[in-house]
């Protein structure tokens, strides 16, 4: 079996389509690649920005597209090496350095004035580090994305109602309905209900994988980033 | 999609519960969880007991196989072992009661230092605390002869049943990093590290400071170059029990006045009958002479 997909799940139930990050940077880095990282990071980076820099909406909107851009341009992506840590981190420590830079020449165009910081107005209390919001947008992105794919998943393989179930249950913004409910109100058996919650769970666990598995080097960084992700 | 912080950490916990579809097992609650998966208790409703699960990475099964081979009696006996419909690979295996060592030790009182021999009401005593440390030595000296090394040998990996039972847990084959105040400083683990494990799980049983013999001993196990170490886990366990027996460990080069105290405590009838003759003798003596 190949290990790469022992991790998410076996090959015949869930189709490894992700090439890991080193494979798609040896074959040119493609954009529907870049997009995949793009849309896992920008909020993480943006958020970071905001919370390290103290930089109000806009101007982390800036930073963040200024970020993204200038990665595209240097082929900030493609210089990661695995064997220094994770790729999370690469990209956290990058945007740092970035931001940091930027700031201090914004800093220094400000004739004899101290570098200004932004209220943080319309932020909820940061909760931890920068660095621990950082991550914790990250996993938040991760686990949207994938909610994402499972919707789009679940339509094209006539799983609808399963999504719904899923949806009704582990997605409940409050209390959640008791499976007893939930049959009731579509005239299915209780065991259904469980059956229908484990199916979109794993298919979810292995969208998760699966999004891991195209902005991580290979097996042994994506097993690290799935152990921390599992609670 | 965006999801609030409740909604996230549900589905970071709901997607990792292992999927038991198809499988003899129904979940009951997590028990535990290291570097090398989650354990779960479990039950098996076609045997109708309650059973331990262990799920971690297809990609480290080989742990299941290897559990399976070892059959000693400190060492948890595995049922079965397979893989679950989300990829990951799982092993049932004998559900224990009892406590992890440090649990164990921590809800009893240490052992006064100064009176290391000196029981405490509801304490396991030194000789309680020597026969763990022996039980835990013959089943990794076991493994050794097998070709198994454990790799993270420390208290949480160590478990008293609620019968005195004692059992190894968490054989680790993949690359399992250890705990660092109980990992040799080795680039490489072999069976010398699991020797220096060892020694640091000795110097956790042990009172403070403990005997010195004791302590010679654990730092001839845990000695920084693996070839001063000993040679292999039943020479460890061996000098320990010459302690026991109140004989000079091979590990600490004893001064005099501890060989003799040693000599007054291991011969103290036969001191006595001594020390009683020679009174009686000087006794007569006087009498005889006044």
């Amino acid at each position: 079996m190949d290990e790469d997909t022992a991790i998410g799940g076996f090959a015949d139930r869930f189709p490894s389509t992700q090439l890991s990050l080193v494979e798609a940077t040896a074959a040119g880095l493609s954009s529907e690649a870049m997009d995949r990282i793009v849309a896992l990071y920008w909020k993480p980076v943006y958020r970071f920005i905001r919370l390290k820099f103290r930089k109000n909406n806009e101007d982390a909107k800036d930073l963040t597209q200024g970020f993204f851009a200038a990665a595209l341009q240097r082929d900030f992506f493609p210089s990661f090496d695995p064997a220094k840590g994770s790729f999370r981190n690469y990209v956290r420590m990058a945007v740092e350095r970035f931001a940091a830079n930027q700031h201090a020449a914004a800093t220094r165009q400000k004739r004899g004035g101290e570098a200004e910081f932004e209220p943080l107005e319309d932020q909820a209390a940061p909760v931890g580090s920068p660095e621990q919001a950082f991550e914790r947008e990250w996993q938040r992105q991760l686990f949207g994305l994938a909610v994402d794919d499972l919707r789009e998943h679940s339509e094209a393989c006539g799983k609808q109602l399963q999504f719904q179930i899923f949806q009704a249950y582990d997605l409940a913004a409050g209390e959640r309905p008791s499976y007893a409910e939930l049959a009731a109100q579509h005239d299915l058996p209780e065991s259904s209900i469980t059956n229908y919650l484990a199916w979109a769970r794993r298919m979810l666990r292995g969208f998760v994988t699966e999004r891991l598995r195209g902005t991580t080097a290979g097996p042994n960084e994506l097993r690290d980033e799935a152990r921390r992700l599992w609670i | 999609m965006d999801l609030s912080d409740s909604v996230l950490d549900h589905l970071r916990q709901a997607a990792a519960q292992p999927d038991l579809t198809g499988t003899r097992y129904e979940l009951e609650s997590e028990i535990g969880r290291g570097g090398m998966g989650v354990v779960y208790a479990a039950r098996d409703c076609q045997l109708e007991r309650r059973v331990a699960l262990k799920i971690f990475d297809a990609t480290l099964a080989g742990e299941a196989q290897l559990m399976a081979q070892l059959e000693h009696p400190a060492i948890v006996p595995v049922y079965e072992a397979g893989t679950l419909p989300d990829g990951r690979a799982f092993y049932a295996m004998k559900l224990i009661s009892g406590a992890r060592l440090d649990r164990y030790l921590a809800r009893q009182p240490r052992l006064p230092s100064q009176q290391p021999n000196t029981r405490v009401a509801g304490d396991p005593g030194l000789a309680e605390r020597l026969r763990i440390f022996r039980r835990a030595g013959e089943a990794v000296a076991y493994a050794h002869s097998r070709g198994v090394i454990h790799r993270d040998l420390k208290p949480q990996n160590v478990m008293v049943g609620e019968f005195g039972e004692v059992y190894v847990m968490d054989w680790g084959v993949g690359a399992v990093a250890g705990t660092p105040a109980f990992r040799a400083p080795d680039a490489l683990l072999d069976r010398r590290s699991d020797i220096y494990s060892l020694g640091a799980l000795l110097r956790f049983l042990l009172p403070e400071p403990g005997p010195a013999a004791l302590r010679a001993v654990c730092a001839k196990a845990m000695n920084a170059d693996p070839a001063g170490r000993y040679p292999d886990v039943p020479a460890l366990l061996a000098d320990v029990e010459r302690f026991e027996q109140a004989l000079p460990v091979e590990a600490w080069s004893e001064p005099l006045w501890h060989a003799a105290r040693r000599f007054a405590s291991r011969n103290a009838l036969l001191l006595w009958l001594l020390a009683a003759y020679t009174a009686a003798k000087f006794l007569l003596f006087f009498l005889r002479k006044f």
